[in-house]
């Protein structure tokens, strides 16, 4: 593909350092968002179901979390409102392919504040990095 | 036969049948008069009869008393003759106690009519009268009797209705007339209304007399009108029920047939009259009508049935029948009552609420097949972005590749599990397949894992073979969905119990597990596809769904019982292959389909 140009080229460094929970069940998500993360000199850890996603939050803290819609043990919006409840500032950033984007459920929990953001799976590493940033500048607080 | 002094009215000679008539000797008789064999209480009266040389009428009937005391009714003739110088009687007595008695007994019977009785003679004059009559007409015996009709009867009574003229052809033609109703309004009173009869009395060949019964019928036909109204009510409330209201004999034989059970299934009432009811009944529904009615001639009974019935058309409209018996008072069964409803509307209804289910279910169906797909499709597309990088090492390359190729692969089997869930394999691969031998090839197909796992498999089988129509793949595919999902319920270890037998006329298998149970309120989403609870990367969802889809294709059912902490049991049934001979008929039938 003639002109294609990887993101982190061309964006602000405001990803560098940055802390991000991957929270998926499937591995190679994990692998794939690991990769793209490392690209953009972000810090990243994973998590492959919800309660130890909620302990990684307990323990590291992180400024991201990047959240799939559907895990082994709960619903991946049930498990943002109890993220909330352990870190109330922190970012959560909807990565999924079980919504889509106008989704009346995705609408709401944007509406609430209790997502900051959306992206559909399959995602271009462009719009990812861009909704990251944007999740990352913005105050999120929840209505 | 005796002859007796005028004057002194001593007997001067008796005959044998005298003496034994009386029960006296010649002797004693010698010794009596005539009025000692009378009674006391008619001597006085008699005693002028008896000085009168002869008799005015031809024939007397007198009151005698037997020497034992009974009395005998005598018709007697007497005549005038000299025995020497003196003025005797010659007197002739009949006995008549029987004719008498006869009389009596016509008089009483006459009496105890309780309807009005006139005997009339072949000129239509009175011949006698019983009391009923008398006593409606308010008339006396003397001014009745020997009256011509016309002068007992009203006359407009005898020309409307053209009585007299009834009488005579009674006469002539010797056939009675029956429960003839005759309308009466007296002045004054209200109206009456009588049912009267002609009956011909027949000696020899000849009409001498007839009989003309008189029934007041007035209650009666007022009670009758309303029991009339009421049956007329009834009927209508029959005859207008939006339902089918079918009455049939013990033998299931229709008697009637309403409007509704015309207007559903087209056919008139004359055209299924006396036909049985199993006829216009589908034949399943009718062998099960059939045991309902069998059943039901003994003890308190009522069924509920569903069965199609037939259009004169030539179509079938579905049916719930409540069948009641109808008794008498003996409480025995005479018949039944079917009612019947019809279940179009209905069934349209169910149609509707399956098409917006299927369509909540699509709904949550395609969110699932949208994350298991696009997962996949995530990491394939996020490798190509890696790998249209410039400076990507060799390694990352091929692991890149490799993450794009498994993704596409991943999804589209996918894809493949949900055509086999949405498309059946057809009939035609069905053959007639040993349940058990299937049971036993998936147990052993999972042997080792299971003593991995710790997992004892029991089984509990009968020695006949339980054949079914069926699939083996697929069956055992079946199965072996079953026991991973078993065997993924017991970490821990534990076991596996599956039993199978022969249930009516199906087969019945369970597969029963020790395992942590599925709670309540998931054990009616584990069939759905995309349903699960296994940990990532053991199962998307659709094992469970696809046995769902595989026994729904072998027209068996599956189900679930679990108890959360004991475990869970999977309950198949399979109809039962009855006769085996018959499946290879089927599967030559189904070489042929298309």
């Amino acid at each position: 593909m003639p002109g294609f140009t990887p993101p982190w080229r061309t964006i602000k460094m405001s990803l560098l350092d940055r802390f991000v929970l991957v929270v998926d069940d499937d591995s190679d998500i994990c692998w794939a968002l690991h990769h793209l993360l490392g690209k953009v000199g972000a810090r990243c850890i994973w998590a492959l179901d919800g309660q130890s996603a909620l302990e990684a939050v307990r323990l590291h803290n992180p400024d991201l979390v990047l959240l799939d819609a559907k895990l082994p043990d709960m619903n991946g919006l049930d498990l943002g409102e109890k993220i909330r409840c352990v870190a109330p500032g922190i970012r959560i950033l909807v990565v999924s392919g079980y919504f889509y984007k106008d989704d009346p459920v995705i609408q709401a929990a944007l509406a609430q504040g209790l997502i900051c953001g959306f992206v559909e799976k399959p995602f271009s590493h462009a719009s990812l990095i861009g909704a990251m940033e944007a999740v990352l500048g913005q105050a999120c607080q929840r209505a | 036969m005796w002859i007796w002094d005028l004057q002194t009215f001593a007997f001067l000679a008796v005959n044998d049948a005298a003496t034994e008539c009386y029960g006296y000797s010649r002797k004693e008789m010698l010794a009596m008069t005539v009025t000692q064999l009378h009674l006391q209480s008619d001597a006085a009266s008699l005693s002028y009869l008896l000085r009168m040389p002869g008799s005015s009428e031809p024939r007397e009937t007198w009151r005698h008393r037997r020497k034992d005391g009974t009395v005998l009714f005598v018709e007697v003739v007497r005549s005038a003759v000299r025995v020497g110088d003196v003025n005797a009687c010659l007197t002739i007595a009949i006995d008549a106690s029987e004719k008498k008695r006869s009389e009596g007994i016509y008089r009483c019977l006459m009496d105890a009519i309780p309807s009005s009785v006139l005997l009339l003679d072949q000129k239509l004059r009175v011949v006698s009268a019983n009391r009923n009559f008398l006593e409606k007409s308010r008339r006396i015996a003397d001014a009745t009797i020997g009256k011509r009709l016309k002068e007992v009867f009203p006359e407009i009574i005898l020309s409307e209705m053209g009585l007299e003229q009834q009488i005579r052809d009674v006469f002539t033609s010797s056939c009675p007339t029956q429960g003839k109703r005759l309308t009466y309004r007296a002045p004054g009173v209200p109206i009456r209304v009588y049912s009267y009869s002609v009956l011909p009395l027949n000696w020899g060949d000849k009409v001498e007399n007839v009989l003309f019964l008189l029934d007041d019928v007035t209650e009666r036909t007022l009670l009758g009108e309303e029991i009339r109204l009421m049956e007329r009510h009834l009927a209508s409330i029959v005859e207008s029920a939006s339902d089918m209201v079918v009455s049939t004999d013990i033998q299931g034989n229709i008697l009637t047939w309403n409007r509704a059970a015309q207007v559903i299934t087209g056919y008139p009432f004359a055209e299924v009259k006396g036909q049985p009811f199993f006829d216009s009944c589908d034949p399943t529904g009718a062998a099960s009508l059939r045991k309902l009615f069998s059943r039901g001639t003994t003890g308190e009974y009522s069924g509920r049935i569903e069965s199609d019935v037939k259009t004169k058309n030539g179509g079938w409209r579905p049916v719930s029948w409540v069948v009641s018996r109808m008794i008498d008072d003996n409480r025995r069964t005479v018949g039944f009552v079917a009612v019947g409803r019809d279940l179009t509307e209905q069934r349209k209804f169910e149609l509707q609420i399956l098409e917006s289910q299927k369509l909540a279910a699509l709904g949550v169906m395609a969110r699932g097949i949208a994350h298991e797909i696009r997962t996949p499709l995530a990491v394939a597309s996020s490798a190509a972005q890696f790998l249209l990088e410039d400076d990507v090492s060799s390694e990352f390359r091929s692991e890149c590749a490799e993450k794009v190729y498994r993704g596409i692969h991943k999804a589209s089997s996918i894809i493949e599990n949900l055509l086999r869930f949405a498309h059946p394999s057809p009939d035609r691969n069905k053959t007639a397949v040993d349940i058990l031998g299937i049971v036993y090839e998936a147990v052993t197909f999972l042997e080792n894992q299971a003593r991995i796992q710790n997992v004892e498999i029991r089984t509990v089988f009968p020695e006949e073979p339980l054949r079914v129509l069926g699939v083996p793949s697929l069956i055992e595919q079946v199965f072996i969905n079953l026991f991973l999902n078993a065997m993924n319920a017991m970490p821990e270890g534990g076991t596996i119990c599956i039993s199978a037998e022969q249930n009516g006329s199906d087969v019945l298998i369970r597969v029963a597990d020790t395992g942590e149970g599925i709670r309540p309120e998931d054990q009616d989403k584990i069939f759905d596809p995309f349903y699960t609870k296994a940990p990532p990367g053991k199962g998307i969802g659709l094992g469970l769904s696809i046995c769902y889809s595989i026994v729904d294709q072998h027209r068996g059912a599956i189900g679930v019982d679990s108890q959360p902490g004991k475990g869970s049991t999977f309950t198949m049934r399979l109809p039962l292959l009855q006769d085996a001979g018959l499946y290879a008929a089927v599967a030559d039938d189904q070489d042929e389909s298309p």
